[in-house]
């Protein structure tokens, strides 16, 4: 059973992943991703972490992906579907990811983990993810959380500065 | 134990989403089946018996959609760190308080700084 | 029964299928969206990792990475916004004014 979800899972992502990088237009391209996510929610729910399936739903299919949208309907598009989707060199870029594949797979072989946390599922589930993942975040990563916020307050300002020009003229 | 785990809890979800995908897909299906199809090019236009549309379907929308959707995104992430933050508000207590204070105050910096620049007003 | 190791090749997988769209595409908004894919197959790794160790700590940095995602994406399509002002094109190889 588990095999069977994990295998669908994965296909899924699998297939969506490659769709989004062959599709030739752009909003193909992000509503491909916009199902990718939902089977990576999954994946988040069978790993037993319900509020990252939740945060991903939210936050990158909610929100991202609708700030894609909306930035190729800002600019409209019509010629970019003509054109070649690859470069004339893809088959260099296919090498070079095949080989980071091919290290990736290597280096993972000789990687083996034991459970030696404290959270095990009992746990997790009995105190709840969310309350499990509050008490980590806001007592080991107190410095991390706040460089988060600075990383926000950047996107903000560096987004109003760039995108702000257009409205005085 | 990792690997044989299923979130038991989610059934419902799960039979739910079959549900709808089957009846979606179900419906489509059935519909295919035994409709007639006899396509002519009028049955494709927004408005069939209307006045013919001129110009370009997809219109240029305005920049300021782009920065209220930029801000919507930064505070769905706020909002999102808020969570996990009012459950554990009283096991950790005041230290989370003083925590939270800072990252909401260092976001207000930028939402002041957005209102100032008068990317809420729409000319 | 599923070992870590399958969640960890479907990371790598999603990661260099995002590694070989970010180097194949010319489309602006297409090469952003690789990043996500790429991010996606580190989030999918890290929370596996986490799921196995029994630790948090793995969901925890997916959670920020999730933010920094959202941060990326927000200043990259101002950015594309800026440069799309300045010629209208998301074809990254039609952008040439930057060149010395």
């Amino acid at each position: 059973m588990v095999e069977f979800f994990f295998g669908f899972f994965a296909i899924m992502i699998l297939f969506c992943s490659v769709m989004v990088v062959m599709s030739r237009n752009a909003i193909h391209s992000v509503l491909w991703m916009l199902v990718m996510f939902f089977h990576v929610a999954g994946v988040y729910l069978m790993l037993n972490a319900e509020f990252l399936a939740a945060t991903q739903i939210i936050v990158y299919a909610g929100a991202i992906l609708v700030l894609f949208l909306f930035v190729i309907m800002l600019l409209n598009l019509r010629e970019e579907m003509n054109i070649e989707q690859l470069i004339d060199g893809w088959p260099a870029g296919l090498s070079l990811a095949v080989a980071m594949l091919v290290v990736l797979i290597l280096a993972l072989g000789s990687f083996s983990v034991k459970p030696w946390g404290q959270w095990s599922i009992e746990v997790v589930e009995k105190t709840t993810q969310t309350k499990a993942l509050g008490k980590v975040l806001y007592t080991e990563y107190l410095l991390p959380f706040e460089i988060a916020s600075l990383v926000l307050l950047v996107a903000i300002i560096g987004a109003v500065v760039l995108a702000k020009k257009k409205l005085k003229s | 134990m990792p690997g044989t785990y299923l979130p038991s809890n989610y059934l419902p979800v799960f039979i739910f989403l079959v549900v709808a995908i089957a009846f979606g897909l179900g419906a489509l299906l059935i519909g295919a089946i035994f409709r007639i199809r006899r396509p002519y090019k009028e049955k494709l236009m927004p408005y069939e018996s209307g006045i013919d549309p001129v110009g370009e379907p997809r219109v240029r929308f305005s920049i300021r959609f782009y920065i209220i959707a930029m801000l919507f995104v930064v505070f769905d992430v706020e909002a999102i760190f808020l969570y996990p933050w009012a459950v554990v508000f009283d096991k950790i207590g005041l230290y989370a308080f003083v925590e939270m204070v800072i990252f909401i105050f260092i976001l207000l910096v930028g939402y002041l700084y957005a209102w100032k620049k008068e990317a809420f007003t729409w000319e | 029964m599923v070992p870590l190791h399958w969640y960890l090749w479907l990371g790598s997988l999603v990661f260099c299928i995002g590694m070989f769209g970010f180097l194949t595409r010319r489309n602006v908004i297409i090469m952003f969206l690789s990043i996500e894919l790429m991010l996606n197959g580190v989030n999918i790794s890290l929370v596996a990792l986490s799921h196995y160790m029994q630790d948090l700590r793995g969901q925890v940095l997916t959670l920020f990475v999730i933010a920094v995602a959202a941060a990326e994406a927000a200043i990259g399509l101002a950015i594309v916004i800026a440069l799309f002002r300045n010629k209208p094109t998301t074809h990254l190889d039609e952008i040439k004014e930057m060149k010395g």
